[in-house]
């Protein structure tokens, strides 16, 4: 007989920068409805199947990590975040075609990315789209996601956020960016640079690219 | 998919009282006090800020204000000598009136039924009793006497215009000396200041002068007899809880990089017919998908498919 494991684990949150602002604007947008999970620090090379004390020890040196504490800048925690997948799923999805985003200053693109190895096809536009996040709004004049016209999305694509280094998030098939022609971001500066992440709304496909914008 | 949505009963309120240290020194005996000469070159006919330190340590900060109250304006110097009845005193005397009577036609009767003119106030800087004074805590000792709040003796809560109010009795830990029942003014917690009969407390040695139209500095007459100040706040944090809970055939695979080869597969064979993922973060979303939060773990969680999960995630606001 031993004391049974309590199955219930507290953990103490924290708001992000972002969670703070949609608290100040006091406009119901700070209403947690969801969550997702992610392993952030984790390195996978350190899983050792060929442990020699048994599978039971193949995640040791993972499973005895000290993990830092949470970081405030949404942009930089739940990076990789952990996706439901039929069990003998042996390809995860990744987000091909789109890489590095350079735009001079005023000018427009548009960004459609694809998912591989999404329920066995290739290249394929999720039906319920991606998610595009840019780290710093200040570098994007216009940043809508096209190709998705549910409440949700539309709702994201009127959301104005002024002034902050705080992230902003659309939703969409498709990214139309347009970066500012506000000179005074720039500083001495010739480019701003700043990141942006698209996740598949239905693989949780993840990638990060850096987004340039230079002076003209 | 990589985004779970709540349940209703996922997500509860609640409320917890956080009692602590009303001073700034973490301690809860404050029996060092000090003054500002510039403050109190300025100020001291309506109030005297009172310090746990020198006011020039960079750690000083002001613990709370003393200060004196008379309905017929003596103590201090009049506004205008021609304009009797009209200086510091009676402002204050009026301003603690309208926030503790809320009429301006009631006087303070502390004890019995005698009307109190003039009394003291002890003021406690509103950043260190946060939200409210937990009465019982309340030990005040002014020259060999210690008084307290009688929230131990009463059987039934007082209210005036400003919440609840305690009697100001000789004891100690909210229980009065039964021999002594004389009331010396009042406790008032929901605005964390203590009022003082200025008469009564010649009991302890404090004797308030009354010229007219004269600044007795009586403030300072308090202060000069103060040897301790025991006191307590308390604070009610109301906290968020999230119950995070994952089935096992969720959450079973990672899209981290170091998980996965350029192609999409998964680095380890093994982990084709068992999946394994380490939990390490719990995000927080609106519909929009905004993070709004964020939980670290301790220490990775495992995670497959033989494993379900039930994280609580609590938020303090």
């Amino acid at each position: 007989m031993a004391y049974l494991d309590n199955s219930v684990v507290t953990v103490d949150a924290i708001l992000t920068k972002k969670g703070r602002e949609l608290m100040a604007r006091g406009d119901g947008s700070f209403r947690i409805t969801q969550f997702a999970l992610a392993d952030d620090e984790i390195d996978y090379t350190l899983y050792n199947p060929s442990h020699p004390s048994g599978s039971a020890f193949y995640g040791e040196a993972i499973e005895n990590l000290p993990l830092l504490e949470a970081f405030p800048d949404e942009s930089q925690i739940m990076k990789y975040k952990l996706t439901t997948l039929p069990r003998g799923t042996a390809r995860l999805p990744i987000i091909a075609s789109v890489s590095n985003v350079s735009l001079k200053q005023g000018q427009s693109q548009a960004i459609t990315p694809e998912t591989l190895n999404y329920l066995g096809n290739n290249n394929t536009t999720e039906n319920n789209g991606y998610i595009f996040t840019v780290a710093d709004v200040r570098v994007a004049s216009l940043f809508t996601g096209v190709g998705i016209n549910n409440d949700e999305a539309i709702r994201l694509n009127n959301i104005t956020t002024l002034g902050t280094n705080v992230s902003k998030t659309v939703i969409g098939t498709s990214l139309n960016i347009t970066s500012t022609t506000v000179n005074t971001l720039f500083g001495n500066r010739s480019q701003l640079t700043t990141s942006l992440t698209i996740i598949g709304r239905d693989s949780g496909a993840r990638v990060t690219v850096p987004l340039t914008i230079k002076k003209v | 998919m990589s985004f779970k949505r709540f349940d209703a009963e996922d997500i509860a309120i609640g409320a917890d009282a956080i009692t602590a240290p009303v001073w700034s020194t973490g301690a809860p005996i404050l029996s060092t006090f000090k003054t500002s000469s510039i403050q109190y070159a300025t100020k001291n006919q309506y109030h005297v800020n009172v310090f746990q330190s020198t006011y020039t340590d960079p750690d000083a900060e002001v613990q709370f204000d003393i200060t004196y109250a008379d309905k017929l304006g003596r103590g201090t110097t009049l506004y205008n000598p021609s304009v009797p009845g009209k200086s510091p005193s009676s402002a204050i005397y009026g301003q603690y009136r309208s926030l503790v009577l809320g009429d301006e036609d009631s006087d303070f009767v502390f004890n019995a039924d005698t009307i109190s003119d003039n009394f003291y106030a002890i003021s406690i800087n509103r950043s260190r009793f946060k939200e409210k004074l937990l009465p019982g805590t309340f030990n005040l000792t002014i020259g060999s006497k210690t008084f307290t709040d009688n929230s131990k003796d009463v059987a039934v809560l007082s209210f005036k215009d400003s919440g609840r109010v305690y009697q100001v009795v000789e004891g100690t830990d909210g229980s009065g000396n039964p021999l002594n029942t004389t009331c010396y003014g009042w406790f008032l917690p929901d605005i964390g200041t203590i009022l003082l009969d200025a008469t009564l407390l010649s009991y302890a040695g404090v004797t308030a002068l009354v010229g007219d139209n004269f600044n007795e500095q009586n403030s300072q007459k308090l202060f000069n007899k103060l040897e301790s100040f025991q006191l307590n706040s308390e604070e009610t944090v109301t906290s968020n809880y999230v119950f995070v809970r994952v089935r096992n055939s969720e959450f079973n695979y990672s899209v981290n990089p170091s998980n996965i080869t350029g192609s999409g597969d998964l680095r380890h064979d093994y982990m084709i017919d068992a999946p394994q993922a380490y939990v390490t973060s719990v995000g927080l979303y609106n519909d929009n998908n905004d993070l709004l939060g964020v939980a670290k773990l301790s220490k990775p969680l495992v995670k497959d498919f033989t494993k379900e999960a039930l994280l609580r995630i609590k938020l303090d606001f």
